[in-house]
């Protein structure tokens, strides 16, 4: 949590070329500026914060963030998914995914814990259990 | 003495005490209450029991300490699954709170959709018209001519056209013309 922000500030915006990846306690880390985009399909070893505007399909082994005002139109696969912006897309999530007070989530979600917090605003399917790993069958 | 009183002595009077007009209600479902069916509170509802069948609540719904749900949730204000709350249904809400431990699955709105109650969708079958008027009504004229008439000529003094002869109409069909 307080990770990212020190991150975002050591490292302004689109530090994953550049500097390489963020390495915090043998993790890599991708992170995403309010200002920049992506488009397309991300894999990713490590944990990813997305600001600014994403749009596509996010496989991350790690943690995944979106943060408050960010725009993403991306089916999401992590080990934990924390959201605070907007996302629209299927969600995946291995452990737990978490919904700030500023969140809207619309899509459908796989996930082992959940927490949503007041405020949030989430349309689509919940399921709760472990994610079926035969690709993106449906 | 062995006091084996029923243990529906609820600690929650505001169950029993709602009857005036226009309060809102507060129930609870205690961890011993059972529900099997439909529910309607204008008010709002704690589940720390079971429930199954669906909710309707115009105030607030919280699932916790062991309440564990089976159906349909609608809530005009706030859904909480608590921890140790269990639900597994659709929920419409205004705002929802899912604390982590709590399981939850369901299909979930929110929005402006919350306001309008979900009514049961009855679709009315929409009356199929008979599409079949494509028989010659003359042919099944009804057949009150017992006479087998192999000509008939209405003989009114002008030169009548052969008609379907085989088909012979009664007159007062032809008198009802307009």
């Amino acid at each position: 949590m307080d990770v990212q922000e020190a991150v975002a500030e050591s490292t302004p915006v689109a530090s994953a070329e550049d500097n390489g990846d963020a390495k915090r306690g043998g993790q890599r880390k991708f992170t995403m500026g309010p200002n920049d985009s992506l488009e397309g399909k991300l894999v990713y070893e490590g944990d990813v914060h997305v600001d600014g505007r994403a749009e596509g399909e996010f496989k991350v082994t790690g943690n995944l963030d979106v943060a408050q005002g960010a725009t993403a139109r991306i089916s999401i696969e992590a080990a934990n998914v924390t959201v605070k912006g907007q996302v629209e897309g299927s969600v995946n999530v291995h452990d737990k995914l978490t919904l700030g007070k500023n969140a809207r989530l619309s899509g459908d979600i796989v996930v082992r814990r959940l927490q949503i917090e007041d405020g949030a605003s989430l349309n689509g399917h919940v399921r709760m259990g472990d994610i079926e790993q035969h690709g993106s069958g449906g | 003495m062995s006091s084996t009183a029923p243990a529906a002595k609820n600690r929650a009077p505001a169950a029993a005490g709602n009857g005036s007009d226009g309060a809102q209600s507060s129930i609870v479902l205690g961890p011993r209450d059972r529900l099997v069916g439909q529910l309607y509170v204008e008010g709002d509802l704690r589940v720390v029991g079971t429930v199954e069948g669906g909710l309707e609540v115009t105030g607030s719904v919280e699932i916790d300490d062991g309440g564990r749900v089976t159906g349909p949730v609608t809530a005009h204000d706030r859904l909480v699954v608590g921890r140790a709350g269990s639900l597994v249904g659709d929920v419409r809400v205004a705002r929802l709170v899912v604390q982590d431990g709590a399981t939850f699955s369901g299909k979930v709105s929110m929005g402006k959709q919350v306001e309008a109650p979900p009514k049961p969708v009855e679709l009315p079958a929409p009356v199929a018209e008979p599409v079949k008027a494509e028989e010659p009504v003359q042919a099944k004229a009804p057949v009150t001519v017992v006479e087998p008439v192999k000509a008939p000529q209405p003989g009114k003094g002008q030169p009548a056209k052969p008609q379907q002869f085989h088909a012979p109409k009664p007159p007062d069909r032809k008198g009802k013309r307009r």
